[in-house]
C-alpha cells in the first residue's frame, strides 16, 4: 500500500499540440543540420594511430561475435522444450510448475510426477521437469535441459545446490538459464529488498553471463504465485531462443515420460528377479535415432534397444490456423506419470487408467471365467495354427501352392494385430480388410489367444498373481506354462512376430506395390508372397514371357558374373520353377543372361529390395526355414549361398559380356559422354550464345538515335497478325492478348532476373567473405536436408534417416534389471541417451583435469572417483599425471592445487572434447561443495603411457681413478646388460655412465665418472617405470535403488574412508617420526705439520712447542706498595701541579701553533708574490727574445745571409 | 558392455567386415570360413591382411580357431603412424590398399604405410588404378591436403612380386557431405602403360592399340609409358595398361588390364591387351556415374561416415561387391541408402542406367585423433 501512495504520476510527453510543435521545431533546427557539417573539426581525423586502433577494435569485436556456422538441423516440428526447474528444497519449484501449467492450460495439477508436457502456443510445446536435490538427478537433467529455471530463495540467498548445478551445466554444455527469485515477500524493509535483489543479481550475472535474466516472483496469493507474474514468466519462456549444444545435437535422447512393463507375467511370477522387458516412451530429441541402436540409461546402464516405433503425438501442436490464441481444446496437457490423461495409446494397445475401485470390481467379476476359457482356447488355438503353418512351410518350395494357405498363414500372423489396435490412427486400413475376411474363415479364437499372449496378458496376469488360492486356475496356468516350455515358440517369440508384422507396415513402399499387384492379378498373389526374395515386378514379367523366363531363371545360375548378389534371388526362383526348365536352357545363353541382367538393372524400385531385401520377408523366410510349428526343422541345402559365402573377395566389377564394343551402335550409345558429343539444350554453345543475344541484343545507339532490335521482331509480327484478325470473337481475342501479355511480362521478368544475377555475380562477389560463403553453404545443406525426404512417408523415411527428433517414440528394451521396474519412482528422470557408433566400448581415456577451486581437498591418485561423462555416471580409478617438457607423462600422487593436470582412466569411449565433472560421492549432501573436479577428454586409447620415477641405488666397492665398480643396484648380469650406457649420478652430483657388467658379485658393474668417487658416495640411476591404470568401470546405478534411497548410492570407498570406517590406523615409519634434536660434542684432531715444513717456516708461523710459563712462584712475585698519608698528600700535590703544568704547556703549544700557522701563511703569500714577479720578468724577457728571433728570421728571409 | 557382435558366414567380403567392424567398434565373428573346402580355413593372404590390420590398430583382439575356420575380431583403436608390411603374394597390394584407404583418414596419427608385394595383377584393382581414381574420390570428401599421396616406388608383377608402394594419408576429423550428381562430360583420357622385365617396346605397342579404339571419341588422349628397370622392376616380367577418363567436373572413370602372370594361363599380346583395356574403359563409361565401379564402396562408406547431412552420389550400376557392402553398412551403422534409378532419356546417348544413392550420414567423428 505504501508504495502505491508514494507513486506519483509520471511525466507524459506531448505528442501533439502547440507544445509538441514547438519542441519539434526546436529539435528540428538542431538535428536537421548534420553535426558533421556544422562542426567539421570535431569529426576530423585527429590521430591516425588512434583511428587505426579504433578500427582494429571494432573489427575485433565484430569478429569475436562470429560463431562457426553449423548446419541447422532442427526439425520442422521440434520436440517440446525441456524446462528443468531446479533449486534447493522448499524454494517453490512444484508451485512454480503448477502455476505455469495452470497459466498455459487452465488445468490444475496435484503432484508433479515425471515430465509434464503442455502445448504453450501455436509453435511451441513445453516439457516441465522438476529436479530434486539429489546430485544424480541434477547431473542427468543438466544434460537434457534446454532451459533451466533456477529458483533461488531470496530471503536466504544462494545455496550450494545452485552453484553446483551451474557448474554441472558449464561442464555439459550450457543450456539457457533463467534465475527466479522467490520468497521476496518475506522482506519487510523495501531498502533491504532492493539491496538483496541487486546483490543476488550481480552474483548471478558473474556466474551465468552479464545481463542474464533474473525473474522476481514477489509473493504468494492463496498458495500460488501472482497470476500476472506467472503470465510474464510464461511469455518469456515461450519466446525464448536456444542455442544448439554440441553434445545434445550429436546424440539422440529421450526424456522418458511413460514406462510400461511388458514382461511375461508368468515369468515374473516364477522368477520375480528375472530381467524385464519394458517399453519406454517419450519425445525424441537431439538427432536422428537409429533402430536397434545402443542407448545408455543414466542410473541403470547400457542397453541394446530391441525395437523402436513412432507413435502418434499425444500432445500435438495445433494445426496451422490463422488465429491468434489457442482454444481450450488445443491447450493439451500430457503427463502420464502424474496420472493425467486417462487414456494412453501404445502401438498395439490402449491403456485406460481407471480409478482404483473401478478396477477392483471388474477384476473380481470377470476373472475366473475368462481365465478358464483363455487357457482352454490357448492350447487349442496354437495347435491349430501350428498345424496350418506347418503345412504351408513344408510346401512353400513347391509350385502347387494353395493361395488360401498363404492367406491363412499370413492371417494367422496378423491375428493379434488387428485385434488389439483400437485406435484407427495406429492401424493401416488395407491390412485390416484382409484380416476381417481371415477372421471369418478361421475361428475367431486364434486371434484372441494371441492377443492374450501378447499384451492384455500383462494386466490380467498381474491380477492373477493375487489369486493364487484359486486351484483350478493355477493348475491350468501351470499346464499351459509347461506346454509352452515344451514348444519352442515361447511367448517372446510371438511377440517378435508381432513386431515383424509391424515392419511389414513400415515397409510401406513395398506394400503399395503389392496392393497394386494384387488388384491387377489376384491369382498371382500367392506366388508373390511365396518367393522370399523375389520382387513383385519380377513376377509380373514372368507372367508376360513365361516360358522364356523360366529358362532364364534357371540359366541365371550359370551366369554368375552377372552379380553374385543376384544369386539368392535367382536360386530361389529356379528352385521354384525348376521342373519346367528342361534342356532349353542352352539356347542363346548369353543373350538371355544379359537380358536378365538388364531386367534386374531396370527394375527401378526393386533395386532397393535387391540390396536390402524386404526386411520382413527375409525374416519370414528365415523362420520358415528354421522351424515348422515348433517341432521340425527344415534343412534346405543352400548351395548358392554357401558358394557365395566362400567366393573370392574382390571388389572388381566384371563387365557385362553382352556389350560388344566393336559394334557401331554400342559405341554410339556413349557418344554423348564425351565433350565431343552432343550437349544438352541448356548447356549447348549455340543456346548460350543465343541467350546472350537476347540479353544484349536490344540496344539503342545513342549517337545516331537508332534502335537495334533483338529477337522481339518475330513476336511483334505475330502480334500484328493477330491484330489483323480482329474480326474474331472479342472475348477470345482479349484472352489471347492477355496470354500474350503474360508471356511478354514473364519474359521481361526473366530477363530482369538474369540481369540481376549477372550484376550480383559481378559486384557481390568482392564483398562476400569466407564466413559468408561458409554460412551460405551450410544454409544450402540445411535446405537439402529438409527437402530430401520431405515427400517420403514417415514409415519409409524412418528407415532412411532414422527416427526424427520431435517424434513421439516407443523404445522397447529387453533385459533391463528388475529393480528398475520394482523401484520405479517417477520423480526421478529416466533418460535414454543414444550412443554413437563406438561409444559402447570401453578403453583408456586421457583427460585434462582441474580440481575445482571450491573443493576443499586435493584429489589422490588411485582414489575412486565418480565421473559424469557423456550420458554416463560411473565410478572409476583415475591416475593423475603431468606432462614433462619432453612429452613424458609423469605420475602425480595428488592433483595440483591450482593447475590443470592429466588424468587417465578406464572408462567408456567418449569423443574427444567432451567435458566431464567428478564428484567424490553421490550419496548425501555432507560435503561442502560436491563437485571435486572438472575437465575434458583429450585422447582415447587402448593403452596408457603414464610412468613414475624409480631411483635405483648402488654403492661403489672399488674405486680406481675415474672408474668404479658398483654393486647393489642390480641382481643379475642380464639386468645390467639392459642398462648398459645408462647415465648414473652420485648424490654429490658427479655424473657417470654404466659400462659393463662384472662377473663376480652378480649385478655389479663397471662405471666411469667425470671425477673420482669416494667410498662414501651413493650412486643412483634415475629410471621411469610404467604404471597401469586400474580397470574399474562401475556405473552408478542409482535408479535401481529402492524408492527413498535413490540418493544413497555408494560405490567403492577410498582407502582413507575404508580405514576410517574400519578404524585402522597405519603404524608410521619410525624414521619419519619427529624426535628432539641432540647435538654431539664436536672434536677436532690436532694439526700435524711435518718436521721439514716446520723447519722452513718463519718463526711466526712455527708451532710454538714451548710450554707456557705457568704461574710465577710466590717468592718471585713483587709485593704491592701502600703509601703513608704524608706521601699520599705529596703525591696528590705533585699530581695537581703536573696537571696545571700540562695544561699550561698545552696552551702554549696551541698558541705557538697558531702563530706558526700565521707565519706560514704570510710566507706563502710572499712566495706567491715572488713567483709572480719572476714570472712577469721571465715573460718580458721571452717577449724580447721572441721579437729578436722574429727580426732575425725576417732579415734572413729578406736579404742575404749575412751572419752565415 | 552391451555392444554385442555380428556373426557372418564364409570368407567372402572378408575385408569389408573387418574394416567396418574397426570403424564402427562392433566386434565381429566370421564362421565357416571355407569349412567345406579341402583346404579349410583362412588363406595366407587373409592372415596377412589381419596382420596388417593389427599393425595399424592398437588393442585389437583377434582369435582364430585351430583350423582357421572361425575368426573373432574385436577392434581396437586405429593408431596409424609408420607401418611397413610385406603383403602376401597371393593377392596384390590393391587388396590390402583398398581396405587401408577406408581406414587411413580415421587414424590417431597420420599414416605412412609401406607395402611390399605384388603391385599389379589381373585380379585386384592395381595400385595405379587406386592412385588415379580412389584418391580423387577421397579428396571430394575433404580428405587430403599435404601428404596425401600414393607412390609406386617399385613395380612387381604377379607371381613374383617385389614391388613397393608408399601410401601416406593425413588424419581427418569429420567427413564433408557431398552432392556428386552431375558427372559432366569426359574431357580427356590419360593412362599409364607399364612394362617390367620385358622389352620396353611392349608399352608402346599397348599405347598404339588403345589409342586406336579411343580416338574415335576424343582427340585428347595421352598415355604415358612407364618402363621400370633394375631394382625397381620386381621379380616377374609383365606389362599392363591403366586408362583414366577425366570429366569436366573432375571425376575419374578408369579401366585397367594386366598381362596374365608368368606361367599361369595363356600369354596375351600387348595389342590385344591395349584394345581390350580401351573397351573396358568404354564399358566403364557406359556404366558412368561420378565414381567408377571399383570405388563405389569407398564413396558409399565415406558418405555414411559423414556428418548428419544428406549426401548424394550418382553411380553406375551397383556391383555385387557394393551391394554386399550396402548390406554390411546397414548391419554396422544402421544406415540405409535411398536408391533411385535414373534412366537415360530417349535421345541421350550416355550409356546405361545410373543409380542415385542418397543417405544421411551417421555423424561419425574420428575418435582416435588426439586433442591438444
Amino acid at each position: 500500500m505504501d508504495g502505491k501512495v508514494k507513486e506519483q504520476k509520471r511525466h507524459q510527453a506531448k505528442h501533439s499540440g502547440p507544445k509538441a510543435q514547438k519542441k519539434l521545431k526546436k529539435q528540428g533546427g538542431s538535428t536537421e543540420e548534420d553535426e558533421c557539417k556544422r562542426n567539421p573539426k570535431a569529426f576530423a581525423v585527429q590521430s591516425a594511430v588512434r583511428m587505426a586502433k579504433t578500427f582494429h577494435r571494432a573489427q575485433d569485436i565484430k569478429t569475436k561475435k562470429h560463431h562457426i556456422p553449423l548446419v541447422d538441423r532442427t526439425p520442422l516440428e521440434p520436440p517440446p522444450v525441456v524446462i528443468v526447474v531446479v533449486g534447493p528444497p522448499k524454494v517453490g519449484k512444484s508451485t512454480l510448475i503448477r502455476c505455469l501449467i495452470k497459466n498455459f492450460t487452465r488445468q490444475k495439477m496435484g503432484d508433479i510426477c515425471g515430465p509434464v508436457t503442455i502445448v504453450s502456443g501455436k509453435k511451441r510445446r513445453l516439457t516441465f521437469m522438476e529436479c530434486n536435490n539429489d546430485i544424480n538427478t541434477m547431473i542427468d537433467l543438466a544434460k537434457v535441459a534446454d532451459l533451466v529455471l533456477m529458483l533461488i530463495d531470496a530471503s536466504f540467498g544462494f545455496e550450494m545446490e545452485t552453484f553446483e548445478f551451474l557448474n554441472i551445466c558449464q561442464v555439459h554444455g550450457f543450456p539457457r538459464i533463467m534465475g527466479v527469485l522467490t520468497h521476496l515477500d518475506s522482506f519487510k524493509n523495501n531498502k533491504t529488498l532492493r539491496k538483496t535483489k541487486k546483490n543476488l543479481k550481480h552474483r548471478f550475472w558473474t556466474e551465468v553471463y552479464q545481463g542474464a535474466k533474473l525473474f522476481y516472483l514477489s509473493g504468494m496469493v492463496y498458495g500460488e504465485y501472482q497470476t500476472q507474474e506467472v503470465k510474464n514468466l510464461g511469455r518469456f519462456i515461450s519466446v525464448m531462443k536456444f542455442r544448439p549444444l554440441v553434445w545434445q545435437t550429436s546424440h539422440p535422447y529421450v526424456l522418458v515420460d511413460r514406462m510400461e512393463d511388458l514382461t511375461d507375467p508368468e515369468r515374473v511370477r516364477t522368477d520375480p528377479k528375472c530381467d524385464r522387458t519394458v517399453s519406454l516412451y517419450g519425445y525424441l530429441r537431439g538427432t536422428h535415432l537409429k533402430n536397434k541402436g545402443q542407448v545408455h540409461v543414466p542410473g541403470v546402464g547400457d542397453f541394446q534397444v530391441s525395437d523402436v516405433n513412432f507413435l502418434p503425438d499425444p500432445c500435438p501442436l495445433p494445426d496451422a490456423q490463422k488465429k491468434r490464441a489457442l482454444n481450450e481444446k488445443e491447450r493439451l496437457l500430457y503427463a502420464p506419470m502424474a496420472g493425467v490423461g486417462g487414456v494412453v495409446y501404445d502401438k498395439d494397445a490402449v491403456y485406460i487408467d481407471l480409478p482404483a475401485n473401478h478396477v477392483n470390481q471388474q477384476q473380481e467379476e470377470v476373472r475366473p471365467t475368462t481365465e478358464l476359457v483363455q487357457s482352454l482356447i490357448d492350447t487349442h488355438a496354437t495347435l491349430d495354427a501350428k498345424m496350418a503353418a506347418s503345412k504351408v512351410s513344408l510346401f512353400s518350395g513347391s509350385v502347387t501352392l494353395d493361395p488360401t494357405d498363404i492367406e491363412q498363414q499370413s492371417g494367422e500372423k496378423e491375428g493379434p494385430h488387428e485385434k488389439q489396435v483400437w485406435d484407427p490412427n495406429t492401424q493401416r486400413e488395407r491390412r485390416a480388410v484382409v484380416f476381417t475376411e481371415e477372421e471369418e474363415e478361421e475361428d475367431a479364437v486364434t486371434g484372441s489367444s494371441d492377443e492374450e499372449d501378447d499384451n492384455s496378458e500383462d494386466s490380467e496376469q498381474e491380477k492373477e498373481a493375487d489369486e493364487e488360492d484359486d486351484n483350478l486356475s493355477t493348475f491350468l496356468k501351470d499346464a499351459r506354462a509347461r506346454s509352452e516350455r515344451t514348444e519352442k515358440t515361447a511367448p517372446p517369440v510371438k511377440r517378435q512376430r508381432v513386431e515383424e508384422e509391424m515392419l511389414v507396415f513400415a515397409d510401406s513402399e513395398d506394400d503399395l506395390e503389392m496392393s497394386e499387384e494384387e488388384s491387377e492379378e489376384k491369382g498371382q498373389s500367392g506366388r508373390a508372397g511365396d518367393s522370399g526374395h523375389c520382387s513383385e515386378e519380377d513376377e509380373e514379367e514372368t507372367e508376360d514371357e513365361e516360358e522364356e523366363d523360366d529358362d532364364q531363371e534357371s540359366d541365371d545360375e550359370s551366369v554368375e558374373e552377372e552379380g553374385a548378389a543376384l544369386m539368392e534371388q535367382t536360386a530361389s526362383e529356379s528352385e521354384e520353377e525348376g521342373e519346367k526348365g528342361t534342356l532349353k536352357w542352352k539356347e542363346g545363353l548369353q543373350q538371355k543372361a544379359s537380358e536378365a541382367f538388364l531386367r534386374h538393372q531396370e527394375a527401378a524400385p526393386n533395386l532397393r529390395k535387391l540390396v536390402y531385401g524386404s526386411v520382413v520377408e527375409a525374416d519370414d523366410s528365415e523362420e520358415d526355414k528354421e522351424e515348422l510349428g515348433g517341432l521340425f526343422r527344415v534343412s534346405r541345402p543352400q548351395k548358392s549361398k554357401k558358394f557365395k559365402a566362400n567366393a573370392v573377395d574382390c571388389s572388381r566389377f566384371i563387365p557385362d559380356t553382352s556389350h560388344n564394343w566393336d559394334l557401331e551402335e554400342m559405341l554410339n550409345s556413349i557418344r554423348d559422354c564425351f565433350v565431343t558429343g552432343k550437349w544438352e539444350e541448356s548447356q549447348d554453345a549455340a543456346t548460350l550464345l543465343k541467350e546472350d543475344e537476347e540479353l544484349y541484343g536490344d540496344f539503342e545507339d545513342l549517337e545516331t538515335g537508332e534502335v537495334h532490335k533483338g529477337q522481339t521482331g518475330l513476336q511483334d509480327q505475330a502480334e500484328n497478325s493477330e491484330k489483323d484478325d480482329d474480326n474474331d470473337d472479342e472475348a477470345e481475342e482479349s484472352l489471347v492478348k492477355v496470354d500474350d501479355e503474360e508471356v511478354q511480362k514473364n519474359k521481361r521478368l526473366d530477363k530482369k532476373r538474369r540481369l540481376k544475377e549477372r550484376f550480383d555475380a559481378e559486384y557481390d562477389d568482392g564483398d562476400a567473405t569466407y564466413f559468408d560463403d561458409l554460412k551460405e553453404e551450410m544454409q544450402k545443406q540445411a535446405e537439402l536436408n529438409r527437402a530430401e525426404f520431405e515427400d517420403v512417408d514417415d514409415e519409409t523415411r524412418v528407415q532412411y534417416e532414422g527416427f526424427r527428433p520431435g517424434m513421439y517414440v516407443r523404445l522397447e528394451i529387453s533385459s533391463i534389471p528388475c529393480e528398475f521396474v520394482i523401484n520405479f519412482d517417477p520423480h526421478y528422470p529416466v533418460i535414454l541417451g543414444g550412443l554413437g557408433s563406438s561409444e559402447g566400448n570401453i578403453g583408456y581415456l586421457q583427460m585434462r583435469l582441474k580440481k575445482h577451486r571450491w573443493y576443499e581437498r586435493i584429489l589422490k591418485t588411485r582414489d575412486p572417483l565418480i565421473l559424469s561423462l557423456g550420458w554416463r555416471r560411473f565410478q572409476t580409478i583415475p591416475l593423475y599425471h603431468i606432462e614433462d617438457h619432453n612429452g613424458r607423462h609423469r605420475l602425480l600422487k595428488y592433483t595440483p592445487q591450482h593447475m590443470h593436470c592429466g588424468a587417465s582412466i578406464w572408462g567408456p569411449i567418449t569423443p574427444q572434447g567432451t567435458g566431464f565433472l567428478a564428484v567424490q560421492s553421490v550419496a548425501g549432501t555432507k560435503a561442502n561443495f560436491r563437485i571435486a573436479a572438472t575437465g575434458v577428454v583429450l585422447d582415447l586409447d587402448k593403452s596408457v603411457t603414464v610412468v613414475k620415477k624409480l631411483k635405483l641405488i648402488g654403492y661403489p666397492y672399488k674405486i680406481f681413478k675415474n672408474t668404479c665398480f658398483i654393486k647393489g643396484m642390480f641382481n643379475t648380469v642380464l639386468e645390467v646388460a639392459k642398462f648398459e650406457g645408462a647415465s648414473v649420478r652420485t648424490v654429490s652430483g658427479v655424473r657417470g655412465q654404466i659400462k659393463k657388467a662384472l662377473s663376480t658379485p652378480p649385478g655389479a658393474y663397471r662405471a666411469t665418472f667425470e671425477d673420482r668417487l669416494l667410498m662414501s658416495d651413493i650412486v643412483f640411476l634415475r629410471s621411469w617405470y610404467p604404471v597401469s591404470v586400474p580397470q574399474l568401470y562401475n556405473p552408478v546405478t542409482s535408479l535401481l535403488l529402492p524408492v527413498g534411497q535413490k540418493d544413497n548410492w555408494a560405490g567403492m570407498r577410498t582407502m582413507g574412508q575404508l580405514k576410517h570406517d574400519l578404524g585402522i590406523r597405519n603404524k608410521p615409519n619410525a624414521d619419519s617420526l619427529y624426535k628432539p634434536i641432540v647435538r654431539g660434542q664436536r672434536h677436532f684432531n690436532p694439526l700435524h705439520i711435518p718436521k721439514e715444513l716446520q723447519k722452513s717456516l718463519p718463526f711466526k708461523s712455527k708451532p710454538k712447542q714451548q710450554q707456557s710459563k705457568g704461574k710465577t712462584p710466590r717468592d718471585l712475585q713483587r709485593p704491592s706498595v701502600i703509601r703513608e698519608p704524608h706521601e699520599r698528600k705529596v703525591a696528590a700535590l705533585l699530581h695537581a701541579l703536573s696537571t696545571v703544568h700540562n695544561y699550561k704547556r698545552k696552551k702554549a703549544h696551541m698558541v705557538q701553533h697558531a702563530k706558526h700557522k700565521e707565519f706560514l701563511q704570510q710566507k706563502g703569500k710572499q712566495e706567491e708574490a715572488k713567483l709572480k714577479r719572476q714570472k712577469e720578468a721571465r715573460k718580458k724577457l721571452y717577449r724580447v727574445m721572441g721579437q729578436m728571433d722574429r727580426k732575425k728570421l725576417r732579415s734572413s728571409l729578406k736579404g742575404a745571409p749575412q751572419e752565415d | 558392455m552391451a555392444s554385442q557382435g555380428l556373426v557372418y558366414d564364409g570368407c567372402n567380403f572378408f575385408r569389408q567386415r573387418l574394416v567396418l567392424s574397426t570403424l564402427s567398434g562392433k566386434r565381429v565373428k566370421i564362421k565357416n570360413i571355407r569349412s567345406k573346402d579341402d583346404d579349410p580355413g583362412l588363406r595366407d593372404f587373409e592372415a596377412s591382411f589381419i596382420r596388417l590390420l593389427d599393425k595399424v590398430t592398437n588393442g585389437s583382439r583377434i582369435e582364430i580357431n585351430q583350423t582357421g575356420t572361425v575368426l573373432f575380431y574385436q577392434p581396437g583403436l586405429l593408431y596409424g603412424g609408420s607401418v611397413e608390411h610385406d603383403c602376401n603374394q597371393q593377392r596384390s597390394i590393391g587388396y590390402y590398399l583398398e581396405a587401408l584407404l577406408m581406414l587411413a583418414p580415421f587414424m590417431k596419427t597420420s599414416l605412412k604405410a609401406t607395402l611390399r608385394g605384388v603391385t599389379n595383377d589381373p585380379v585386384d584393382p592395381t595400385v595405379d588404378l587406386l592412385k588415379s581414381t580412389a584418391l580423387p574420390v577421397m579428396k571430394k570428401f575433404g580428405i587430403g591436403g599435404d601428404g596425401f599421396e600414393l607412390k609406386v616406388v617399385k613395380r612387381g608383377m604377379a607371381p613374383g612380386g617385389g614391388g613397393e608402394v608408399v601410401f601416406t594419408c593425413p588424419v581427418c576429423r569429420t567427413m564433408r557431405p557431398v552432392q556428386l550428381t552431375d558427372p559432366g562430360k569426359i574431357k580427356r583420357i590419360r593412362g599409364v602403360a607399364y612394362s617390367v622385365r620385358v622389352s620396353p617396346q611392349m608399352a608402346n605397342r599397348i599405347v598404339e592399340s588403345a589409342r586406336g579404339v579411343l580416338n574415335q571419341f576424343l582427340p585428347d588422349i595421352y598415355i604415358h609409358t612407364d618402363h621400370m628397370k633394375g631394382a625397381n622392376s620386381g621379380k616377374s616380367p609383365g606389362f599392363g595398361l591403366t586408362l583414366v577418363a577425366e570429366t569436366l567436373n573432375g571425376f575419374f572413370l578408369s579401366a585397367e588390364m594386366s598381362s596374365t602372370p608368368q606361367g599361369q594361363g595363356n600369354p596375351v599380346l600387348p595389342e590385344d591387351l591395349g584394345r581390350n583395356c580401351a573397351k573396358l574403359l568404354l564399358e566403364e563409361i557406359h556404366r558412368g556415374g561420378c565414381v567408377d565401379s571399383s570405388n563405389q564402396s569407398l564413396a558409399l562408406l565415406l558418405m555414411t561416415l559423414g556428418q548428419q547431412d544428406v549426401s548424394k552420389v550418382l553411380l553406375g550400376p551397383l556391383s555385387p561387391y557394393t551391394i554386399e557392402f550396402l548390406r554390411h553398412i546397414r548391419d554396422f551403422f544402421q544406415i540405409m541408402f535411398k536408391i533411385e534409378v535414373q534412366k537415360p532419356f530417349e535421345d541421350e546417348r550416355k550409356g546405361g542406367d545410373k543409380v542415385l544413392m542418397t543417405c544421411v550420414g551417421v555423424g561419425y567423428s574420428n575418435i582416435n585423433k588426439t586433442l591438444k
